[in-house]
């Protein structure tokens, strides 16, 4: 039976397209989750997010009048933000590589290139289930780590022009 | 630049902030997440989505045949069929869809100007691979195939 595990979760879906809001609460209720919001642009899912809590966010890329990677910012960044380190997953048509790096350096969680399957969209739930990451605040951006693949044994020297001390949140 | 004068970054552990799940439920649904049953059910999800989505996919081909005059909405249009016309089993519509996008994205970014029969050439091929009953045919593959040929070509020109 599914659904165990998700059943309480609240999910936020921010699309402009209905048809893909349906396909993504489809795929979230075959999951077991229930409490699905949805938004037509960014603008719309900041005041749901102020109104109502949420656990995870699906969010498209390009909207109008605020597209993702400005609501990305804004759920990171703003001091009203509800909740700064709540997992968002960017579903976008817009694979180029410049974009891909827009939406990691705006602060989503996962990047899901359209179209859309069910077992890739589950992949990056598990993902965020199973490995969460590490959140960064430094001058200019504030989201989960960017290096994925951290080699916690490695010995070698700093070579990154961006290599700096580090310090755990108190 | 010396150790000392390198910018400090905070890093906030995973154990530091709230989490999706509580780790009795992320275990939970984890199993939820690999188990066939919830396949079965998204897969019966996406098959119900699918005549609904195939319409509007067609309403989009005709928004882009409206649009010859209009970059901008005809881009969009474009842009909603290679979102999720593979996802209703189109084929071969998303990937012509997916080279006239990338021909458009990639032509604006350089300044340089749209050539509109590449256009048309893309717009004619979707709308036909579109309404074809079956859209996976190998004429549109082919047809798919010779159009990404070609807008690579061009690009590769004007870069």
């Amino acid at each position: 039976m599914s659904g165990p595990g998700f059943e309480n979760l609240k999910a936020l879906i921010v699309e402009d397209n209905a048809h893909m809001r349906s396909l993504l609460r489809a795929l979230l209720n075959s999951l077991g989750v229930k409490d699905i919001a949805e938004a037509g642009n960014g603008q719309i899912a900041i005041e749901l997010l102020r109104e109502r809590k949420s656990d995870l966010v699906l969010t498209d890329l390009a909207m109008k009048p605020m597209d993702g990677l400005e609501f990305t910012r804004y759920v990171r960044n703003n001091d009203h933000s509800p909740n700064p380190f709540v997992p968002i997953i960017m579903i976008s048509g817009h694979t180029e590589k410049y974009r891909v790096e827009a939406a990691r350096d705006a602060g989503v969680t996962e990047f899901l290139a359209k179209p859309i399957t069910a077992h890739n969209l589950f992949a990056r739930i598990a993902e965020i289930v199973e490995r969460p990451r590490a959140f960064v605040r430094c001058d200019g951006y504030f989201g989960p780590d960017r290096r994925r693949h951290q080699n916690d044994d490695y010995t070698g020297p700093w070579r990154r022009k961006d290599d700096f001390q580090t310090t755990e949140a108190r | 630049m010396t150790k000392n004068s390198k910018p400090k970054v905070q890093l906030i552990p995973p154990g530091a902030y709230p989490q999706m799940l509580s780790k009795p439920r992320a275990a939970r649904a984890l199993r939820t997440l690999q188990a066939p049953e919830t396949a079965a059910k998204a897969q019966v999800a996406m098959e119900a989505a699918m005549p609904a989505m195939r319409a509007a996919i067609l309403q989009y081909v005709e928004e882009m045949e409206r649009s010859a005059d209009d970059m901008t909405r005809l881009f969009e249009a474009a842009h909603e069929i290679r979102g999720f016309a593979e996802t209703a089993g189109m084929i071969t519509t998303g990937r012509i869809a997916e080279v006239l996008c990338r021909y458009m994205d990639d032509i604006t970014r350089f300044g340089r100007p749209m050539d509109t029969t590449i256009v048309a050439l893309h717009v004619s091929a979707i709308a036909r691979a579109a309404r074809a009953e079956d859209d996976n045919v190998r004429t549109g593959q082919a047809v798919a195939a010779e159009l990404a040929a070609l807008v690579a070509k061009r690009l590769a020109e004007q870069s």
